[in-house]
């Protein structure tokens, strides 16, 4: 029992440990049935507690080539998003949906807006000029939520989360809800399927 | 012939006269910034000094206006290699330009009258020729509503009484009821033939006339409009008013448009801001019919005295078939000076970018024109030909709609709102075919729908039969539209046939329709599903039927609760 040994079995521990943090993903795969590219698609947990420190990180919603960037730019409730534009011609950026209404009339390239969002919900994002400038804000009651990427991969954080049951859904625009109840720690650390269809996308919360 | 020796004297003693004004010192001379330099002139005509003239440097954002005594001062860089293009225009005069060097203190420009008279026998261009320069636009232009407006089957059947196969006598036709008369389709399918001499008043003679330049609204007719006034004897009340010549010097085309600083040897450019005037679309969407003997009706249970007024159209005996423009105009109207919304017009929306029309420089004029006679122009100042309207890309842009479900022990209440979130007029506009359907269901989870207890259903013409074939009679829905009914009581008749406007559900700008539904749940264990449909329908069911038209339904928006 020397020391080396010690150092050794602290490894090992360390290792260990860092094994057990990484199983507090959810991680899976989720296939969409016609659509071209699988990502933006929101894989978010219910039933989990809300959010109750103002959150920190600085949200963007960029406007160039008369394209909102990102298209789907999820946030914690409490967030607040800035909207550049980057364009070379005017933009007016608002929203009628009920989660938060707003309006910032015309403005210029150059210029920026901001907006800080309360309440959960869908937050459908238009441009008054452009009709094709469309995007949707996902305001979520807190952080346990993650956006697919190309091939429909996604990896949710749940650190922080008790053990007990869940349930795990999706929203996009073009498909309709999907609900799978999920138990964790189970759960964590297998690798998920969700098959979705096209159709009429749901509410965030029912 | 005397006058025409004088003229050029004339000119010449008032560019001279308007030179010397200018050797005199101006207070702003001292004002001039770093780095930057100055052009100094006069705008001038045959008549003397112009003033109010827009003067700016072809193609920039910025422009300045002319003093009483014609004169200017444009900022410019302080070098430039190069001569800088200076135009001016004004409503009534064509453009002109002068090129000047950054310091040059007598770039003096000379304006020209517009013809004072319209000539009825004018031939109009056709879009062919503008396409050979404005080839995108003219591109655009044509997938627009504005082209093959003549040759639409749908007008033609709707004129004809015929169907879509060609048979006679199927459905309403306006020569069946008024085989005397030639209607006015002409004036808003056909309208350069409708205004040319010896052209057609009747919109089936009007397609095979060889006076007819063009199927459909094209560019050299509405380039040609000098001008939008208020009338009372055209069903739109609103006239346009022409100036058709072909200008004194050389071939060139005379074309009316926004811009003050199109200067051209193709074109003869006169600025005209009534382009960019909500009224300038208001000779064709706008439509009233004047009701036999002057008959009132009972506008009340349709229209607040706010919206009524508003319109402007008349008094009770007036029949409002489209109010396009008088939708707009009262939204407009009724905005505090603050709004957001306030000075948006038609050509906002309906004359916009589209991504697949970027990068932004390319859009109005291309290849060796652009070289010869093109303008850099910001792109803010460029307006798409692509008049979109009743697409689904609008379409989508101008509703979106919402829903929230609850359950209270075995009722589930479902609400949905429906916002005009984009339309600068109501929704759905246009003519009273149009409709915009919500379809409700409300189901459990193995698919099975719940009996509705409370809430509005569609009625019998939305269709009966397969829900597949876009059949939706009697099913928990809304529909927004504008009902017009004759003498008899019959609904959802032609124009021509109206006595009244039984309803019009069509939705405000900017407004939200809350609609509410009950439902009633079975097993009390289940989780149950509401989902709503907003559809666009040109044209109702029962008209496209007897028409055989085909299905042209437009799924604007779902969503589920
Ligand atoms: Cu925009």
């Amino acid at each position: 029992m020397n020391s080396k040994r010690m150092l050794i079995l602290g490894l090992i521990f360390l290792t260990m440990t860092s094994v057990h943090a990484f199983a507090l993903d959810l991680s899976g795969n989720v296939k969409a049935q016609g659509l071209r590219k699988q990502d933006n698609i929101l894989v978010y947990l219910t039933k989990t507690p809300d959010l109750t420190t103002p959150p920190q990180e600085a949200f963007v919603l960029d406007q160039n080539n008369l394209t909102f960037l990102p298209h789907i730019l999820v946030i914690p409730k409490g967030s607040t998003v800035s909207f550049p534009n980057n364009d070379k011609v005017d933009h007016n950026v608002f929203s009628l949906s009920r989660t938060k209404k707003f309006n910032f009339g015309s403005y210029k390239p150059g210029e920026s807006q901001t907006v800080t969002f309360d309440k959960p919900g869908i937050v459908e994002l238009r441009c008054d000029l452009h009709s094709e400038m469309i995007s949707y804000i996902l305001v979520m009651k807190n952080s346990f939520f993650a956006l697919t990427d190309k091939k429909g991969n996604f990896i949710l954080d749940v650190a922080g989360l008790e053990p007990g049951k869940y349930f795990l859904k999706t929203w996009h625009e073009k498909l309709k809800n999907s609900k799978m109840p999920i138990e964790l720690p189970a759960a964590a650390g297998k690798k998920l399927t969700i098959n979705l269809k096209r159709g009429a996308p749901g509410v965030l919360y029912k | 012939m005397k006058k025409a020796i004088f003229f050029p004297i004339l000119v010449n003693f008032i560019l001279v006269a308007a030179a010397f004004q200018l050797i005199m010192p101006t207070p702003s001379w001292s004002a001039q910034k770093k780095n930057t330099s100055v052009i100094r002139g006069v705008v001038a005509s045959q008549y003397g000094m112009v003033s109010d003239a827009r003067v700016r440097i072809a193609g920039s954002k910025d422009f300045t206006l002319t003093d009483i005594n014609g004169r200017y001062t444009l900022e410019t860089p302080l070098f430039s290699s190069r001569a800088i293009k200076i135009t001016a225009g004004k409503d009534g005069w064509f453009n002109n330009s002068v090129n000047a060097l950054p310091g040059n203190q007598n770039a003096n420009i000379m304006l020209f009258p517009i013809p004072g008279k319209d000539n009825p026998n004018y031939r109009f261009i056709s879009p062919a020729v503008c396409a050979r320069c404005h080839n995108t636009l003219a591109k655009y232009w044509d997938k627009s509503k504005m082209a093959h407006t003549t040759s639409n089957v749908k007008v033609l059947n709707m004129f004809n009484g015929t169907d879509a196969t060609g048979r006679v006598l199927s459905g309403p036709g306006y020569k069946i009821d008024n085989p005397d008369k030639d209607g006015n389709c002409v004036s808003c399918h056909a309208p350069s033939a409708a205004v040319t001499q010896g052209g057609a008043r009747d919109i089936e003679r009007a397609l095979w006339s060889p006076k007819t330049e063009w199927d459909g609204i094209s560019c050299d007719y509405c380039h040609k409009i000098r001008k939008v006034t208020k009338t009372s004897d055209t069903p739109s009340l609103f006239k346009s008013h022409l100036k058709r010549q072909t200008p004194l010097k050389g071939n060139s085309i005379l074309v009316f448009g926004p811009y003050d600083d199109v200067v051209n040897t193709v074109m003869s450019a006169s600025y005209s801001p009534g382009f960019d005037k909500g009224s300038f679309c208001a000779a064709c969407h706008s439509q009233i019919k004047k009701s036999d003997n002057k008959e009132s009706w009972n506008r009340k249970q349709v229209y607040t005295d706010a919206e009524w007024q508003s319109f402007d159209i008349g008094d009770d005996s007036v029949i409002p078939v489209q109010t396009t423009y008088q939708e707009w105009k009262t939204w407009q109207d009724g905005l505090p000076a603050d709004d957001t919304n306030k000075g948006k017009r038609c050509q906002d929306c309906h004359m916009s970018w589209r991504k697949e029309m970027l990068p932004y420089d390319n859009y109005v004029i291309e290849g060796h024109a652009r070289d010869m006679w093109g303008t850099k122009r910001d792109p803010q100042n460029i307006r798409p030909h692509h008049f979109d309207g009743g697409t689904q890309i609008q379409l989508k842009t101008a509703l979106s709609m919402e829903i929230e479900g609850q359950i209270n022990d075995n009722i589930l209440d479902v609400n949905v709102f429906i916002t005009n979130t984009n339309g600068g007029h109501w929704i759905p506009t246009g003519d009273p075919m149009r409709n915009v359907m919500l379809v409700l269901s409300a189901t459990d989870s193995d698919g099975k729908a719940l009996k509705k207890i409370k809430g509005e259903e569609l009625p019998t013409w939305t269709g009966v039969g397969k829900i597949e074939e876009g059949n939706y009679a009697g099913l928990p829905g809304k529909m927004f539209s504008k009902v017009l009914k004759d003498k008899k009581g019959n609904i959802n008749v032609p124009f021509w046939n109206a006595a009244e406007v039984a309803a019009d559900t069509r939705i405000r700008p900017k407004t939200t329709v809350k609609l509410k539904y009950q439902f009633k749940i079975e097993n009390l264990n289940d989780e149950p599903t509401a989902e709503a449909k907003l559809i666009y329908r040109p044209f109702m069911k029962s008209l496209a039927k007897v028409k055989k038209w085909e299905n042209n339904d437009i799924l604007i928006t779902e969503t589920a609760w």
